[in-house]
């Protein structure tokens, strides 16, 4: 569904993606891994253009992603995406947030698109806080919503740019049994994470970058638990030895 | 002594008060609607219209008031152009004032976090919209506390009004002096009715600005 085609960026003089191809099929979970700076937020953002890239292809079945084009905004209705701040409209409430994109974007009759928002919020949980201003939620919650908002465009594939990493740790449970029930349901999904376990648990495939190249790919059983690749290694036992990581991998 | 003047003069310098509120009403709205204009041309990322923005307002900042009060009343009608001493005062101080307003509500247009527009742009939202419903009605609150401050300073520079024979209070104020030699009653009068209108309206502003800080620390 998502073919990215050995896609090259630099910003100014720095090449911070160096040729990454990647496919996603309807239906599959892929996790992106890596350190800070090895390009994995920057492969996700040119997937619905928020950045440009400077060769190489990426293609949405078969419609070819130009950040520039007309047509970016009706790919971005059909590639949703969900961000590490949540990014919610802050002077709306949760159920206002979910309606926008249907009622303004959509044309969806109100009525209509406040039941459609009733029951996402009720899907994530929130039935209780649906009148509730963003200020009012904690992380998890917002970031519940939002997941709620860019599921009412009824996307074919959801982008999760570090939806935890915002989150103190005892937060990050919530949000990834959703993300969870999401994969359940058969929503393809790219997501950006440090969260192993749920990497390991969740995704079809993993893969690790490094460098702005894609280092090591497959199975995310078999990356995260018998890498190949010595950065791979070297990424996994730092993280591993972290505490903090360690607190966070096991959120339950 | 005071007191017999004071009710003589008071019913002209009440006229006057009159006026000075009709011409700072209308001015005001028409320096919130240019401003915005300004403002929305000088975020625009249209270089051009950008840039045609910013030019407006430093020109309009870099001139004293009283000259382009001046200008619109006494050399527009060389080029054909009549207006009446209150219309010349509305459009003059409109336009004098529309370079605060444009600074203010840009002031509020950029400080909406970045994240959430891209947001907007993530659900498919247009740039026109995005503005209408995420950035607007947010800068708006934003801006609104200083923006109440404007109409306060407004309210006291549409005195310079006096200056192209506006009949607002100042201008009133100055004709019975010259006619009385009444000074000190006539200007004490003309200082307690701004004072009578200026104070209330700060109550005001500041009333509103305490109810929307205690609204965002909800």
């Amino acid at each position: 569904m998502i073919e990215i085609n050995a896609i090259h960026k630099r910003f100014y003089n720095q090449e911070v993606l160096k040729g990454v191809s990647l496919s996603v099929k309807a239906g599959e979970v892929v996790c992106l891994i890596g350190p800070s700076g090895s390009g994995k937020s920057t492969v996700l953002r040119c997937i619905n253009g928020f950045e440009t890239y400077d060769a190489g292809s990426i293609t949405i079945d078969g419609v070819r992603v130009d950040a520039n084009a007309k047509n970016i905004h009706e790919l971005r209705m059909r590639v949703g995406m969900v961000f590490q701040r949540f990014n919610l409209f802050a002077h709306r409430t949760a159920l206002e947030n979910v309606m926008e994109g249907p009622v303004y974007v959509r044309r969806t009759p109100v009525a209509q698109a406040r039941e459609q928002a009733r029951q996402l919020l009720d899907k994530v949980g929130l039935s209780h806080r649906m009148n509730a201003y963003p200020s009012e939620l904690s992380g998890g919650q917002q970031q519940r919503v939002a997941i709620a908002r860019a599921l009412a465009m009824e996307p074919e594939a959801l982008l999760f740019d570090e939806p935890t990493s915002a989150l103190d740790p005892e937060l990050v449970g919530e949000v990834l049994n959703v993300m969870r029930s999401l994969a359940r349901d058969g929503m393809t999904m790219v997501v950006v994470t440090h969260e192993m376990a749920f990497a390991r648990e969740v995704a079809d495939r993993v893969c690790f970058l490094h460098g702005g190249t894609i280092c090591e790919t497959g199975p995310a059983r078999d990356v995260l638990t018998e890498p190949q690749h010595p950065r791979t290694q070297e990424f996994l036992r730092r993280l591993l030895s972290s505490s903090d990581a360690h607190a966070t991998a096991n959120p339950n | 002594m005071f007191l017999q003047n004071a009710i003589d003069f008071l019913p002209i310098l009440l006229k006057g008060a009159v006026i000075t509120i009709e011409i700072t009403a209308c001015a005001f709205v028409l320096s919130s609607v240019l401003g915005l204009v300004l403002a929305l041309m000088k975020v625009s990322r249209n270089r051009a219209l950008s840039t045609f923005g910013s030019t407006v307002i430093n020109l309009i900042r870099g001139l004293p008031i009283i000259v382009q009060l001046f200008y619109i009343y006494f050399v527009l009608p060389d080029m054909g152009i009549q207006l009446s001493a209150f219309q010349a005062g509305v459009i003059g101080l409109g336009i004098a004032y529309s370079a605060y307003q444009a600074e203010n509500f840009r002031a509020g247009i950029e400080a909406i976090d970045h994240g959430q527009i891209e947001a907007a742009h993530a659900i498919g939202m247009r740039g026109p919209l995005i503005m209408r419903r995420v950035v607007l009605p947010q800068a708006f609150r934003i801006a609104l506390p200083p923006y109440g401050n404007t109409l306060v300073m407004l309210l006291k520079d549409s005195s310079v009004a006096s200056t192209i024979t506006v009949a607002e209070i100042t201008r009133a104020g100055q004709l019975i002096a010259s006619s009385t030699f009444q000074n000190m009653t006539v200007y004490t009068l003309v200082a307690l009715l701004y004072l009578a209108l200026s104070l209330p309206l700060m109550f005001g502003v500041n009333q509103l600005g305490k109810q929307l800080a205690l609204r965002k620390s909800r």
